[in-house]
């Protein structure tokens, strides 16, 4: 196959009997119907993916004896704002999103800075036994945490480290998913170009920093994101390791009010609207680097 | 396509060999510099790895020769919990059903979650809101996600069954509430939960294919079809591979989602591996008997993920 | 040069957080707060939801009033996963001083695995003819825990709807009567005439303490008058059927609170939550309470209860603090702290009885307090090593049964199976 520059579109599927013009407005008419109508099916699309969000949202505001009724009710029969307001009074609300907010900030950027480093090696370096490790690296993953949950506990006992931010940092940040995701997208990077910079005398670590770096913006974004999300979300793990109330995160604190035989579902869902907030601004932020074009730049030069 | 589309490792010399003479000596002075400088960029991450997940988990998988209770000593006994594994049939039934999870997730997502990241690549007006959309349930509470799916699903009054129904399905499904059908139930809504966390590795993914491979082959008259199948989807291998075994590996560990929506019931039809584990270890004290679980679980996903591996180089080169 | 400074720089800066916040906050842990000389104590306790459940400061701070020279430290862990997090703490080897026994199964675990303190001597020197509960801790002869509170079962009930049908409020009811009950009492717009929460205990521990028969035995035939009760009262529509129940979370607090039930067989603990949401003006329905029913033989009144205990950590590092507080809270002052927040202490006396329906809220009339004295409460589930393994599968069988999966008598007859099976 040649390059053809001046070929024409393929996308021309009109009937050559037909004049210029009529052609060029029947097939206005039906782009425009084809788009009506993606439109119409994703926002149906939306709205049903977004119906358990939807009832997340009646229940906190409703009262907490009229947040499970069967059948389900959608509008509260009076909306309670004031659970909105309530919520910060119950428990200390800013102390556990301030601990969330620390926990996921620190826990991203350490895992996005070592896990992409450590891709580097694993997928543009050549060495005996790197792909050995690497399988091995990522099979760990698959192991259940509540597996080695007790282990791990008594090392952080033993290290005294239980009770404090530093076992959960250490424990979430060094994790192999981000050295697999960054992995992969380095993969997709053709190989030249790092050869191309080399040659001309940037050492590994320079490869690292201005080629590779600029380039997996995309999946940096996404890494960073879902290491967001997940720490943001994570129970299991703070609730093992931090036992002082002033350092609990906002999961701790909504799982807070699920007593021993019953439990306050309004506030609840209240906290976990506000809870979803800082992620929406997050995934609205990190949506600028999902667009084409970044990557292509690189691979021009 | 070939004059875009390049095979750097069949075309090139691979970069250890760059501009070396066949030497013996160069060469092996060579491959330990390319490992020292390796090393160098894989040990921040493996230092934390190793002393926090990798110690503890050989703990663990040492724990399963042995019999302990979290407190005292552990007493060595050999291969006992293996051969109690095999004659125990609530480790059966949990195999059996995370295999099915397994087999009814891996390929709905991945599906799903590609179309999902295609669709909503494109440059439309309010893209961004859908995107947003696809990620919520991945953000949406737990509980409120068991609620509403388990009425979606509800036998009688639910929506699922009266449309069945609308369609002339005499006898639709009890769901959640039967034993054969919970499990395509927590499939289903599983499937719905991750879909748009798998959309957005593929989204950063589908970034990484040049704008220049879809023009040479528009250029070429590939067709939609064509051009998704020979530029999109070899494009996105890395990606694939990745999302394939981390849809693997989730599949095989899932539990938060089981454990809200049906806690293994009814009875035992939704029982996973990782419940038993947690059941097994943590409530019932028997660390050992947990611990080989989670190595049996350990080898089997090592064994699809290395599988997969190998496919995906092959397929590479 | 300047971009790779800056982000140097930020680097420092992010890992110059990192180190100062956590250094920050290392308080809070058990090791630190040792004794201060003096006799002064620094006493550790295991709690949960501290700012949700007001018996424990309650507690704590009468306890303090009686014992100047000891400061209680709670231990806050949340209620859900208590015990999850209480394992891998004492198998850290941690140092709590006092530990609450959430329930008899776990008690049983701990105690089983060594981690708990034998203070059969506190029990002996004790005057525990009145400690309801107190049976549960008894190991081969020896106590690791002394109970401070019993939940027990009795009937609720829904004052407005037995008046508007018509109906006598349900003293001393038989099976029989209740259902027939249920059945008067269901109407049309969505009321029903009882409602069965979805934990086993409400059908197989009840039988059990009724019949007298062994949950740990392997022979489950005495489950099946219970069962064919409720599936009777479910498939007739006289009670919310379960599968409904589970997949939509029912909550027995909302099912009661809205009138959605006339009736409901539930715990005593439940008697401070409606008191709350009474007084809150979360619901203004008009309950009382009455004993559980009975079969038809039965000459006194039966029910089960489930108490909650104090224990003393094998590694406690002020061992005698902790005796002192586990017999104080067991004994007459403890008991009546907590009474006066509206929960159920363990050790019963006619004072303790009228302190507590000296409460705001609680219903003044005889059948009230005819029910808060049952005659004899058994322990919801028997304590030993097979317990908790004899518990999970009693439970997904349970589920089979009322999901229709399977018929009373196979249930039941799966469940002796299994339980004769899988745990011997």
């Amino acid at each position: 196959m040649t390059a053809m520059p001046d070929a024409p579109s393929p996308a021309s599927p009109a009937a050559p009997e037909n004049t210029p013009a009529t052609a060029v407005r029947a097939r206005r008419n039906r782009r425009l119907v084809r788009k009506t109508l993606t439109y119409v099916v994703m926002t149906a699309a939306a709205l049903l993916v977004l119906v358990p969000f939807a009832w997340m949202i009646s229940s906190s505001l409703k009262r907490n004896n009229e947040v499970f009724t069967v059948p389900i009710q959608w509008i509260p029969d009076e909306f309670r704002w004031s659970n909105f307001v309530d919520i910060w009074d119950r428990i200390p609300m800013v102390t556990y999103l301030r601990n969330s907010a620390f926990l996921a900030i620190t826990i991203t950027f350490l895992q996005v800075l070592t896990g992409s480093f450590a891709a580097y090696g694993f997928s543009k370096v050549r060495f005996p036994g790197r792909d050995a490790l690497f399988v091995a690296y990522i099979a760990t993953i698959a192991v259940p945490w509540q597996a080695y949950m007790v282990p791990q506990y008594i090392m952080m006992q033993e290290a005294g480290l239980t009770n404090t931010f530093w076992s959960i940092i250490l424990l979430q940040a060094f994790g192999a998913f981000g050295v697999f995701l960054m992995r992969q997208y380095y993969m997709s990077i053709p190989d030249e170009l790092v050869e191309a910079a080399r040659i001309d005398g940037l050492s590994e670590y320079s490869i690292y920093l201005r080629i590779m770096l600029p380039l997996s913006k995309p999946a940096l974004a996404s890494l960073a994101l879902l290491t967001f999300v997940n720490t943001w979300n994570d129970y299991m793990g703070p609730f093992i390791y931090l036992t002082s109330n002033e350092l609990w995160t906002v999961q701790l604190g909504l799982r807070s009010f699920i007593g021993q035989y019953s439990a306050d579902y309004a506030m609840i869902m209240t906290g976990a609207v506000i809870s979803v907030l800082p992620i929406v601004v997050i995934f609205l932020l990190g949506q600028r680097y999902f667009i084409r074009g970044i990557a292509t730049t690189g691979l021009k030069g | 396509m070939s004059h875009v589309t390049t095979q750097p490792d069949a075309t090139r010399p691979a970069p250890a060999e760059r501009g070396r003479p066949p030497r013996r000596k160069g060469r092996s002075r060579q491959i330990r510099r390319n490992t020292l400088v390796g090393w160098s960029f894989i040990l921040p991450n493996f230092i934390g790895f190793a002393l926090f997940t990798l110690v503890p988990v050989t703990a663990a998988f040492v724990l399963a020769f042995m019999e302990w209770n979290s407190f005292g000593s552990p007493e060595w006994v050999g291969l006992d919990n293996f051969q109690r594994m095999f004659g125990d049939e609530n480790f059966r039934v949990a195999l059996f059903n995370t295999l099915f999870y397994a087999g009814g997730h891996i390929p709905l997502t991945l599906v799903a979650a590609l179309t999902l990241a295609i669709v909503l690549n494109r440059k439309i007006r309010g893209v961004q809101f859908f995107r947003t959309a696809a990620f919520f349930p991945y953000i949406t509470s737990l509980v409120a996600v068991a609620v509403v799916w388990n009425m979606l699903f509800n036998p009688t009054m639910g929506p699922v069954n009266q449309f069945l129904e609308t369609l002339g399905m005499a006898n639709p499904p009890g769901w959640t509430a039967s034993t054969d059908w919970a499990m395509p139930a927590v499939i289903i809504t599983s499937v719905w939960r991750d879909m748009g966390y798998y959309m957005v590795l593929y989204l950063a993914g589908l970034q990484t294919i040049p704008e220049e491979y879809y023009e040479a082959a528009r250029v070429d008259g590939a067709n939609a079809w064509q051009r998704f199948w020979h530029v999109t989807l070899p494009g996105l291998r890395p990606v694939t591979f990745f999302v394939v075994v981390m849809l693997t590996i989730q599949s095989f560990k899932i539990l938060d989602l089981i454990v809200v929506m049906t806690d293994g019931g009814p009875g035992r039809s939704t029982l996973v591996l990782a419940q038993l584990i947690y059941r097994e270890g943590i409530r019932e004290g028997r660390f050992g008997y947990s611990s080989a679980i989670a190595l049996v679980l350990f080898f089997i996903v090592l064994i699809v993920t290395v599988f997969q591996f190998r496919l995906n180089e092959r397929r590479k080169a | 040069m300047r971009g790779r400074l800056g982000k140097g720089v930020v680097s420092a800066a992010a890992l110059a957080l990192v180190v100062s916040a956590c250094g920050g906050d290392d308080g809070g842990g058990s090791g630190d707060s040792a004794s201060s000389g003096d006799g002064e104590v620094t006493l550790s306790v295991s709690a949960w939801n501290m700012d949700t459940t007001p018996e424990f400061q309650a507690l704590f701070d009468a306890f303090e009033e009686a014992n100047p020279n000891i400061t209680i430290e709670p231990v806050d862990i949340l209620a859900d996963d208590y015990d999850d997090k209480l394992t891998a703490m004492l198998a850290g080897g941690d140092e709590t001083d006092v530990l609450t026994m959430k329930n008899v199964i776990g008690y049983s675990r701990y105690a089983n695995r060594g981690q708990l303190m034998d203070i059969s001597d506190l029990v002996e020197s004790a005057d525990t003819s009145n400690l309801a509960g107190l049976d549960a801790y008894d190991i081969d002869g020896s106590y690791h825990a002394m109970p401070y509170r019993q939940d027990f079962w009795l009937l609720y009930y829904n004052k407005a709807l037995f008046d508007a049908a018509g109906l006598d409020y349900p003293e001393n009811l038989t099976w029989d009567e209740y259902a027939q009950l249920a059945e008067q009492l269901t109407s049309g717009d969505g009321v029903h005439g009882t409602y069965h929460h979805t934990w086993r205990s409400v059908i197989q521990a009840i039988s059990a303490a009724q019949t007298g028969g062994d949950q740990l035995g392997g022979d489950y035939s005495f489950f099946t008058d219970q069962y064919e009760m409720a599936v009777g009262l479910q498939d007739s529509g006289f009670a919310l059927d379960f599968g409904t129940a589970v997949s939509q979370q029912a909550d027995y607090r909302n099912m009661f609170e809205t009138e959605a039930t006339a009736m409901m067989p539930m715990g005593t603990w439940y008697i401070s939550g409606i008191l709350a949401a009474t007084e809150s003006g979360e619901t203004e329905v008009d309950w009382g309470i009455a004993p559980m029913p009975q079969r038809p033989d039965s000459g006194e009144v039966v029910t089960f209860g489930s108490p909650t205990a104090f224990a003393v950590n094998e590694n406690a590092e002020h061992a005698d603090a902790a005796r002192t507080f586990v017999e104080f809270a067991a004994g007459e002052q403890g008991a009546t702290a907590i009474a006066e927040v509206g929960v159920v202490p363990a050790l019963q006396t006619p004072e303790i009885t009228d302190a507590y329906f000296a409460l705001d809220g609680m219903p003044e009339d005889d059948l009230s307090r005819t029910a808060f004295e049952p005659d004899v409460v058994e322990l919801e589930m028997p304590v030993s090593e097979t317990t908790s393994d004899i518990d999970t599968i009693l439970n997904e069988e349970h589920e089979l049964i009322m999901v229709g999966d399977k018929s009373v008598e196979d249930g039941i007859a799966t469940m002796g199976d299994r339980v004769n099976s899988e745990v011997r």
